[in-house]
């Protein structure tokens, strides 16, 4: 999942400040496992950015709504019914999810709500951890289903540095080294001969360098008329 | 400014643990007709259940202050609610704090283990410190020439 934080309330005020009217658009997704832009936060967010309002004199309205997934067109589309009673959109979505909005409604202005993070795994309740670049030439197979590019702080494919002690990393002791827990997994499935190929500088053209990636699945595509 | 425990000027809102003591229909009805519209109890199955939207709302439409009042340490029915309210009312109080509001405008009340104050008591308690606090800002907005936010205090001790 996609991982975010609500940036300072201080930011948010000062970029809805010359609105009278505003929108907030959570996201029922991916920021509401990570309690950032849920239902409930979004709640929390215009119930605060109300009552700062009212501290000042001031009577905004600020209205909620949470959609199931804000970075799907189509969950996003009823929004069309009320959009425009807004003089702002103050989207508590990640980065994809701001600016499905701002393309699909592009009269009307809209501000972010929240800092995107990155792709993670929910580790424990209220702890969530990076696990993949989103490289675009998965290696997991031939690390045992450990990514070293995102867990090894020197981004290794070649084995440890040989800097760790006690199975942590050295540049982050709090952190487990990734080679020790690709050796200990590959260990376990008798699949160390995976480690003996030397695995070349990574092909960073399949993740940037060419502008936004695209995905096109003709199967999954609606029938042209 | 005057504190009064009768609670007339202010309006707080009280959630609290059916199962702390002394926190029965009876006692609830007793501080309704002693507090009247100064102070709204919210029962709760558990402490755990509340939100921080709770609080908030509460605090946004009509409480000068909201507090919540949980089970002592270790006696909670489902082990770790009242250490959840807990976390909850802090993210609370610093939500509101970043807006300008105090936070002791918000709080939470773990019931002593030794020794369990009723409801009555507690809400005695809380009433009265509010009283101190004075009115929320928020239900009634200072003139735009002062200075529109408060300054936090160090919390107190409702016990």
């Amino acid at each position: 999942m996609i991982t975010a934080e609500q940036k300072p309330i201080e930011e948010i005020r000062r970029m809805i400040e010359p609105y009278t009217s505003v929108l907030l658009i959570g996201c029922g997704s991916c920021v509401a496992e990570c309690a950032a832009g849920g239902e409930k936060e979004t709640a929390i967010l215009a119930s605060a950015l109300r009552m700062a309002a009212k501290m000042e004199g001031k009577t905004p309205v600020i209205h909620e709504k949470t959609v199931e997934r804000q970075c799907v067109k189509d969950f996003i589309l009823p929004l069309a019914e009320s959009i425009d009673d807004y003089e702002v959109v103050l989207s508590l979505g990640c980065g994809a999810g701001v600016q499905a909005v701002a393309e699909l409604f592009p009269q009307i202005p809209i501000v972010p709500a929240l800092n995107t993070g990155f792709i993670g795994e929910t580790r424990d309740q209220g702890y969530w951890v990076e696990t993949c670049t989103g490289c675009g030439d998965c290696m997991l197979y031939w690390f045992g289903g450990v990514c070293p590019l995102t867990r090894c702080a020197k981004q290794l494919l070649n084995g440890p540095c040989g800097g760790s002690r006690d199975g942590k990393c050295e540049v982050n002791p709090e952190v487990p080294c990734a080679w020790q827990l690709i050796f200990e997994r590959l260990s376990a499935f008798n699949a160390l001969d995976r480690l003996e190929d030397i695995y070349p500088p990574k092909d960073w053209s399949q993740k940037q360098g060419l502008g936004p990636r695209k995905i096109i699945r003709e199967d999954q595509q609606r029938q042209e008329t | 400014m005057t504190a009064t425990l009768t609670g007339d000027e202010f309006t707080v809102a009280l959630f609290y643990c059916q199962n702390t003591p002394g926190s029965g229909e009876h006692e609830r009805r007793s501080l309704e007709k002693r507090f009247r519209a100064s102070l709204r109890l919210y029962p709760l199955p558990c402490g755990g259940r509340l939100e921080p939207r709770h609080l908030l709302r509460a605090l946004e439409e009509f409480a000068d202050a909201a507090f919540v009042l949980t089970c002592p340490a270790g006696e909670c029915r489902y082990f770790e609610g009242n250490l959840r309210t807990e976390k909850r009312v802090q993210h609370v109080r610093n939500i509101i704090e970043s807006i300008g509001l105090k936070p002791e405008r918000v709080g939470s009340v773990m019931n002593s283990k030794e020794d369990p104050k009723p409801l009555v008591v507690i809400a005695q308690g809380i009433m009265a410190e509010i009283a101190r606090l004075g009115h929320s800002p928020v239900l009634h907005p200072r003139p735009p020439w002062t200075d529109t936010k408060e300054k936090g205090e160090m919390p107190c001790d409702y016990r």
